[in-house]
């Protein structure tokens, strides 16, 4: 039976009429029932589904359906309180559309790249697509195969997919859509510490003095952590909070140093700073000279296009963006010495007041200084080098790793740190900081996973913007999504997303719970169980491991990405998928199928089904018959035990809220590289930066550079792309549940009053979005949350119903490979 | 002769008809081009899909492109109005934050002034007729009764939204609790 | 000095009683008419001029603060299109309250001169105070500007919201309260309110 259109809508309608009409009250609303088990709901602990805060919930389960859902008072991220996400978790698995049946494009009984989606059984769908990745690994070796995996993955299903891709079909091309959200962020931390992720805690932010949002609308992206940022400075007069943006959003409303800078002029205000900080003799010279080093970064480093674009052409270091030099502080501050705040007022268009003000904040050795960034930071051209600056200023003054003082990298997705940073997902990356180039990281995971050397390439494989093209040009040909909406996310999409997936020469696989743009662009969809419908564990912002347990049952046919993954390698052998000479030097592997070698290799399968605890389902260890996600978990952290990336023992999770690594001797590590908190640092260091081998952080020479693309006489306003509270990830889920939808229901383009008057809009009216890529419709907002300044555009992109990624810009951080869609020149016509 | 004063006031009503013509029709005839264009766009999308998009209609599973192939674009539904009939909505679990049944535009909730709590404060609650905040708006993280409301709930809009009336796309099977019990009888039956 | 001051007086005095030699009484009497209706032209013109949002919109600390903040809210753009300039709330309609108002203005004048709110931050610091001087006239004058357009005699109750309708009724129509007790920072953001009763 194929679903046509027709019936779906059908069937959406119906569905809705029954919401609508409400049908009977039911009895018990009137009358109290006395019966213990009939009024009895079970309720377990779970981290929220949403964002990188990684807030406790507890959820209530009556007869396999989760009934209500509310903040957790014992967990210390959120102590009870969710915001509106939050506080609707109960309703986002039960979207009429969920998938429950594979769906394969078919035409007359056969599968067809023009074929229509027809359900088909696991078999159908699994036979299908094995066959068309041995077609590509047969004629084009594995370098043709990739994945596009997900900070929303589980860890254990990011570890799986890792061991799968890299160990299993010698593929590197596994990205996670963390590339589009992190990735600027951990060369970040890994060009100034050498370690990925914060050294800091939330807990900082209750004994700060200041908090500082570079780039960051809190208010509405991380409302919880917001929460506390409100609570500490609603209650002490003292506490400055200084929020900087290119628009004015939520966050402003909490601002005393409220500044709205040009586009790309925070590495401008960022120099000022460390200018500032030298040229007041507020340098904290006896931290700096114990712990820090001094590097002048390469410069005109490209905007990561494609290498034929005439930018990436002229930039004289686009082939080794992340080179440097060692220097000393005095070239450091000649370096900076030419940011004056004159020349910071001219080119960033703020107040100067202000930027003395904010200055202050960090040069003021009394004052304790929290940083925040998310995408306006990350999501830049120059985004490793703002990261990177960032910490420049909280080195230079020595306000890190103590209570108060922390720069804090907010993450987006809830296991954006837990799965793809932590357990390494990224195509140059393997589990625990570890790196595909290294021959001694390579040999190590091979050992871990008990597979032959040799196995690991030492190529990176493409990451998330060349899958895409790789994808167009016809060089990726097999292709597996899981837990993410790319084609929706995806910069460019109509020049670069699009015609890669349509291209007959490529078979797309998705795996995703509701119909998405991605699905529905795909040749193989997989339905997908989803959160509390599977055991789980995410890890936040704060390096917080959280579990839960398999609560309720997915719909019909619907399997995690776990299940799915493990499966699949079923179907591959050895022999397939391996070199004959390693196989001859290693003949114990022979004939054997990957899910033999990865999964039942003696440490996946080494825990009995007997060991889940009592009263909760799992449905994969039901299926493997082993205790799957322990199993990987433990294999996992051997990684990082004692490498200062420790986690605690599989089953203390489902006990706690949440323990924040290392875990050492059972406790948790709350502020990292220092003496005394953090077990690592050798005694007498003070501090100890251990991630680089000298144990000194980086502080880094770097400048201004301008964006890839700038308004011009004809593209003449700035398009930034984000975010509403409303809505996450790309609205698959928010859009489904009715609160959320109809309090933000659709796009639209924030715009100046003045812009809209001086073109003819007035509120409401329907426009065009036009870049050189592509265009989008939608229509103009000159009030409500975000206060645009003239030139400046904000439209949010969770509408999949206006795909504003038709119009943005492929350009990204040479050095992360992460995407700036924060940054390119459009036009705004009448349509 | 004696028309003259008719003459005279009939050439300034000419005069005056002809400037006020020419007035009306300058100003309107951008204002028509603007009404009649969102309409001929309209149109767009219900029609057939194009040639580029080669694989047919049925293949258009996501509803929240409402129908449209991702290749193309539709013309966006109207913006929606916040609902402002000031009448409670259902609560889908007691946890759940109610939903504003008024509009709050422009309502200013900054550091210098909350607009929500001129009604909704404890102490103004009865002179507006205005639902109080609950107790545990005064608790602080520490479940901890405050005298005033709680800073940490400060900023009301992050759990409490309008409702605009925008028609889902998609439907929602959530069931809460009631429903969930009033039908185990059935499955027990079965 | 005061001698020098009384004897230019008496001159003055003198030449003021002393009928006109070269002039005819109707020429006087016509070029006082014509040279007053063109000085009270100008006058009104002027201070029509200076009445307007263009005017007070041309200094940057009006055009960049409170106008843009106005540019959102419903006294700029609404259903009707019936929309308020800034004299239309901050400067008096009756002729002699204008002028006195206008007499007022040239404190903001020496606030331009020596730059008292020339940035935002300074804006910021002093709008407590700028504020509160417009509450208070508003208060004296039962907000009369507010009713020049918003009659409670024409409220059309019953097209309100009910919450709207019953709070007007309730606090508007006894005259227990006015526009301005519960309508502050309706048409620009509001300053610190911490101890300023609102509603």
């Amino acid at each position: 039976m194929s679903m046509t259109r027709r019936e779906f809508i059908r069937n959406t309608a119906v569905a809705v009429a029954a919401k609508v009409a409400g049908i009977a009250l039911p009895a018990s609303a009137t009358n109290v029932l006395l019966e213990g088990d009939i009024t009895q709901m079970k309720w377990s602990k779970a981290p929220c589904r949403f964002c990188g805060t990684g807030c406790g919930v507890n959820v209530a389960v009556k007869d396999g359906r989760v009934v209500a859902t509310h903040g957790d008072v014992h967990a210390e991220v959120n102590r009870g309180l969710n915001c509106v996400k939050g506080y609707f978790l109960s309703k986002i698995m039960y979207g009429g559309d969920r998938l429950t049946q594979p769906l394969l494009r078919k035409k007359n009984g056969a599968y067809a790249k023009d074929g229509e989606f027809t359900p088909v059984s696991w078999d159908e769908a699994f036979d299908v697509m094995t066959e068309q990745f041995k077609r590509v690994l047969k004629e084009k070796g594995p370098g043709s195969i990739g994945m596009f995996g997900s900070g929303q993955w589980t860890v254990w299903e990011g570890y799986a997919a890792n061991k799968l891709f890299k160990g299993g079909f010698r593929s590197n091309n596994l990205d996670p859509n963390a590339r589009h959200c992190m990735a600027s962020a951990v060369m970040g931390f890994m060009r100034t510490f050498g370690m990925d992720e914060p050294m800091g805690v939330y807990d900082d932010i209750e004994a700060t003095d200041a908090f500082v949002l570079w780039g960051s609308n809190m208010a509405e992206m991380h409302p919880i952590l917001w929460t506390r940022v409100t609570d500490h400075r609603l209650s002490n007069p003292n506490v400055k909070v200084a929020v900087l943006s290119t628009f004015q959003h939520r966050c402003f409303d909490l601002a005393d140093i409220p500044i709205v800078f040009k586009p790309q002029t925070d590495l401008v205000i960022l120099n000022y700073i460390a200018n500032h900080i030298i040229t007041t003799g507020r340098v904290n010279k006896d931290f700096v000279n114990q712990h820090t080093n001094f590097k002048q970064g390469v410069t005109d480093i490209g905007y990561g296009l494609r290498p034929d674009n005439p930018l990436e052409q002229k930039a004289k270091n686009a082939k080794d963006p992340g080179a440097s030099e060692p220097i000393d502080f005095d070239k450091f501050a000649a370096f900076v010495a030419p940011y004056t705040l004159e020349k910071t007022v001219e080119m960033t268009g703020v107040d100067k007041g202000w930027l003395e003000k904010l200055a202050e904040l960090y040069a003021d050795p009394k004052t304790k200084v929290m940083s925040f960034w998310t995408m306006g930071f990350n999501q830049h051209t120059r985004g490793v080098w703002a990261n990177n600056m960032v910490y420049n200023l909280h080195l230079l003054t020595g306000k890190i790793s103590t209570p108060g003082n922390s720069p804090f990298s907010l993450t987006g997705q809830p296991s954006a740190c837990g799965t793809a940073r932590e357990v390494g997902t990224f195509s140059h990356r393997l589990p625990a900081d570890m790196v595909v180039t290294n021959p001694e990281h390579r040999k190590r995971a091979e050992e871990i996973w008990k597979i032959p050397q040799g196995i690991i390439q030492p190529k990176p494989g493409f990451h998330a913007v060349e899958q895409n093209r790789k994808l167009h040009d016809g060089v990726l040909n097999a292709y597996w999504v899981q837990v993410n909406n790319n084609m929706q996310a995806g910069a460019n999409l109509m020049q670069e997303t699009y015609p890669g997936y349509r291209d007959p020469r490529n078979f797309i696989v998705v795996s995703d719970a509701y119909p998405t743009v991605t699905a529905q662009a795909a040749d193989l969809i997989l339905p997908a169980a989803m959160w509390v419908e599977k055991e789980g564990a995410y890890g936040n912002a704060e390096r917080r491991t959280q579990f839960w347990h398999q609560l309720v049952k997915a719909p019909g046919d619907a399997k995690s990405d776990l299940w799915q993954l493990m499966e699949f390698s079923k179907r591959f052998t050895t022999d397939e998928c391996w070199p004959a000479e390693i196989l001859t030097a290693n003949p114990q592997f022979k004939g054997k199928t990957l899910f033999d070698v990865l999964f039942r290799n003696g440490n996946v399968d080494k825990f009995p089904t007997s060991q889940i605890e009592a009263g909760y389902d799992n449905d994969e260890s039901a299926a493997f018959g082993f205790y799957v996600q322990k199993g990987l978990f433990e294999e996992y952290a051997t990684f990082g035990r004692g490498h200062g990336h420790d986690l605690a023992p599989f089953d203390a999770y489902h006990q706690a809220r949440g323990l924040r690594w290392p875990v050492v001797d059972g406790k948790e590590t709350l502020w990292r590289y220092r003496e005394g908190s953090d077990p690592f640092v050798k005694a007498g260091a003070g501090f100890e930066f251990y991630g680089n081998k000298d144990g000194r952080a980086v502080i880094w020479a770097l400048p201004y550079e301008p964006p890839a693309e700038s308004p011009d006489a004809e593209y003449n306003m700035w398009l930034v792309t984000g975010r509403v509270l409303e809505h996450w990830h790309s609205g698959s889920m928010t859009m489904r549940v009715p609160e959320l939808f109809r309090s933000f229901p659709s796009g639209v383009v924030f715009m100046n009053p003045d812009d809209a008057r001086s073109r003819g809009f007035k509120r409401g009216d329907e426009v065009k979005v036009v870049s050189r890529r592509g265009e989008m419709r939608s229509r103009v907002e000159t009030r409500g949350r975000n206060s645009m300044p003239p030139g400046v555009v904000f439209v949010p992109w969770f509408d999949a119903g206006q795909l504003i990624n038709k119009v943005t810009l492929d350009a990204t951080d040479p050095i992360s490979k992460q995407t700036d869609y924060k940054k390119c020149a459009v036009k705004v016509v009448a349509v | 002769m004696r028309d003259k004063p008719v003459v005279a006031i009939a050439l300034l009503a000419i005069v005056v008809a002809v400037a006020v013509g020419y007035a009306v029709g300058r100003k309107s005839a951008p204002a028509s081009s603007a009404v009649s264009e969102p309409v001929a766009a309209a149109q767009k999308p219900t029609a057939p899909a194009s040639a580029t998009e080669a694989r047919p209609a049925s293949n258009q599973i996501d509803a929240i492109r409402r129908g449209v192939p991702i290749a193309e674009e539709a013309s966006p539904p109207v913006m929606a109005h916040v609902e402002n009939t000031d009448i409670k909505r259902v609560r889908a679990y007691p946890m759940q934050p109610p939903t504003i049944p008024h509009s709050i535009d422009n309502y200013q909730i900054d550091k210098n002034s909350n607009r929500c709590l001129l009604c909704h404060a404890r102490a103004n609650a009865d002179r507006f007729q205005a639902p109080p905040v609950s107790v545990t708006h005064y608790m602080d993280r520490d479940e901890q009764i405050l005298a005033t409301i709680s800073p940490r709930r400060y900023f009301c809009t992050q759990c409490h939204v309008t409702q605009t009336d925008a028609k889902p796309l998609v439907a929602n099977n959530f069931k809460d609790i009631d429903t969930v019990m009033s039908e185990q009888p059935v499955q027990k039956a079965n | 000095m005061w001698p020098r001051i009384k004897s230019w007086a008496a001159m003055f005095w003198r030449t003021m009683r002393r009928p006109s030699v070269h002039y005819s009484l109707g020429f006087l009497t016509l070029g006082g008419f014509i040279a007053g209706v063109i000085f009270w032209g100008a006058f009104n013109t002027a201070l029509e001029a200076t009445n307007t949002e263009a005017f007070c919109t041309s200094c940057h600390e009006m055009h960049d603060n409170v106008f843009q903040e106005l540019k959102t809210t419903i006294h700029y753009t609404n259903r009707s299109g019936v929309r308020a300039t800034c004299p239309d709330c901050h400067v008096p309609h009756r002729w002699t309250d204008k002028i006195a108002r206008k007499m007022q203005a040239s404190q903001e004048v020496w606030g331009k001169i020596f730059g008292t709110i020339n940035t935002r931050e300074k804006f910021l610091d002093n709008r407590l105070e700028l504020a509160e001087r417009e509450w208070a006239r508003l208060k004296a004058n039962d907000s009369l500007e507010c009713r020049n357009c918003h009659n409670y005699a024409s409220m059309d109750l019953t097209r309100q919201s009910t919450r709207a309708a019953q709070i007007h009724q309730r606090w508007l129509g006894t005259g227990e309260k006015t526009c301005i007790d519960c309508h502050k920072g309706i048409a620009h953001h509001l300053p610190d309110m911490a101890g300023i009763p609102q509603g």
